[in-house]
């Protein structure tokens, strides 16, 4: 696939190729609402910068890094947040009731999401980049602008954290329950 | 519990395992959200190609895959991460050649491992402002004492076993898998996080925590509990002093590195003080993610 000289063929093979991973990036980390926000914002930065963004394979890396940007700088409204969680019912999906509630649907998911979230914030990103978007560790240094040596010892250490955090828990959850035992 | 098992696991919590389903909403009528929104940008907008929404104009093709968002899963990860990013630079200055604890510029630098000049591995990171020079690596003291952080580096000599009461000093090694097992079980500090082979910093080696523990702590001389010195002691190189610990809490993150070339296994050490700052602790992770180890 050739990379368009012009802006527009640029612009339009990068949304055409892009828009899905960038939307399903951000749905995984915020409120549909923030996440709308964005995506089209993250777009709209990869159209005023259009010479910046690199071109294939490194697309999607540059516009994962945008998106993890914007997301850190949101901002919300709430009139059009009350708005599109309207709209949201009207297709049979549940309106966020508050951003720090994880609505999940099983209860191991839910253990092994707050696990996540109580990373650090650059050590939970790359694990969400290893585990949800599935980059190797080069296209993640890339992504974070951090060394690959960095990203592998920082992952090492997030995996060693949640599997600290998640093995008490997960015991917990799917033990069955101990018969009392009597004395001998 | 493997970190295969823990991704695996996080992957099956994916809110949007395929991203194509997310194709049917992008294109709802949900748009004109979305268009007032682009109508306070520019007139310059790009022209996209977006399937159903073609010939509705690049403002209802964007709009349009962002208006209206699938999944039943939402999870709140946004957060403002203003952490210093710092890069590695080739123009590097040896540390161990500094005066100790004097203040340095903020910059990249280096650790001759084992101090005996050319032939050691190397450990060059990079710092912020506001830094001192220690012998084998430097450190950061915004307030005084139990708030410090600091970067060691250096060829492991001796350990203390254990690092308080009748300390022996034992040759290290001579692998970094054997060294990694002595600071584990031989030390006497508290373990936090058991040891797990690892790849840091350009090379392969083994990862364990842990922290200074109260036993001999007398605030607020320090440890004159211990005999000796009245410290509790940790480790050595060859051509400079015992590495001992000041604070019972000091956490302590140990990377024990085989590095070709080298006379034994590279002790990475990151040190955080119990009372310490936490724009202090991001500002040494910002040094730890600059580290590499040559040979």
């Amino acid at each position: 696939m050739s990379w368009p000289a012009d802006h527009r063929s640029r612009f339009d093979l990068i949304w055409r190729s892009h828009r899905l991973e960038v939307l399903a990036y951000c749905v995984r980390r915020v409120s549909a609402v923030d996440a709308e926000d964005a995506c089209a914002e993250t777009f709209l930065v990869a159209w005023r910068r259009i010479d910046a963004v690199p071109a294939p394979p490194d697309t999607r890396l540059w516009l994962y890094g945008t998106a993890r940007r914007v997301l850190a700088n949101q901002w919300r409204s709430v009139s059009r947040r009350s708005r599109l969680d309207e709209k949201l019912r009207s297709i049979g999906m549940s309106p966020v009731p508050d951003h720090a509630v994880l609505v999940v649907q099983r209860a191991e998911d839910r253990e092994v999401l707050e696990a996540v979230r109580a990373l650090a914030a650059k050590d939970r990103e790359i694990v969400l980049l290893d585990a949800w978007e599935e980059l190797s560790r080069e296209e993640i240094a890339s992504t974070m602008g951090m060394t690959r040596a960095a990203v592998d010892q920082r992952i090492h250490r997030a995996y060693k954290r949640l599997a600290r955090m998640l093995e008490p828990r997960l015991m917990t959850a799917v033990s069955p329950p101990v018969a009392e035992e009597g004395g001998t | 519990m493997t970190h295969e098992q823990i991704r695996q696991m996080i992957r099956g919590a994916n809110p949007v395992k395929d991203p194509r389903l997310l194709e049917p909403v992008a294109t709802s009528d949900l748009t004109i959200e979305f268009e007032e929104r682009m109508h306070m940008q520019t007139d310059d907008r790009p022209s996209v190609d977006s399937g159903k929404t073609r010939g509705r104009g690049p403002i209802v093709a964007i709009a349009a895959a962002v208006a209206v968002l699938a999944g039943g899963v939402i999870f709140y990860l946004a957060t403002r991460d203003d952490t210093p990013v710092a890069t590695p630079a080739p123009n590097a200055t040896e540390l161990n050649q500094l005066a100790e604890y004097e203040p340095i510029d903020a910059g990249a630098y280096y650790t001759d491992a084992d101090g005996d000049g050319p032939s050691t591995a190397r450990g060059t990171f990079v710092i912020v402002e506001g830094w001192s020079s220690l012998i084998a690596g430097a450190m950061k003291d915004s307030t005084e004492g139990a708030s410090y952080v600091s970067l060691l580096i250096g060829e492991v000599d001796e350990l203390a076993s254990p690092g308080c009461h009748n300390t022996e000093w034992v040759a290290a090694g001579p692998s970094a898998e054997a060294v990694a097992g002595q600071l584990a079980t031989a030390t006497g500090l508290t373990i936090s996080d058991a040891v797990t082979p690892v790849t840091a910093f350009g090379q392969e080696g083994y990862h364990l925590m842990a922290e200074v523990p109260e036993e001999g702590h007398v605030a607020p001389e320090g440890f004159p509990g211990c005999e000796g010195d009245g410290e509790f002691d940790g480790w050595t190189t060859a051509n400079w002093g015992n590495r001992y610990y000041q604070f019972p809490g000091q956490r302590l993150e140990f990377w024990v590195l085989d590095v070709e070339g080298a006379g034994g296994p590279i002790l990475v050490e990151a040190t955080i003080g119990p009372e310490s700052v936490e724009a202090d602790e991001e500002e040494l992770q910002a040094a730890i993610d600059t580290l590499v180890i040559t040979p």
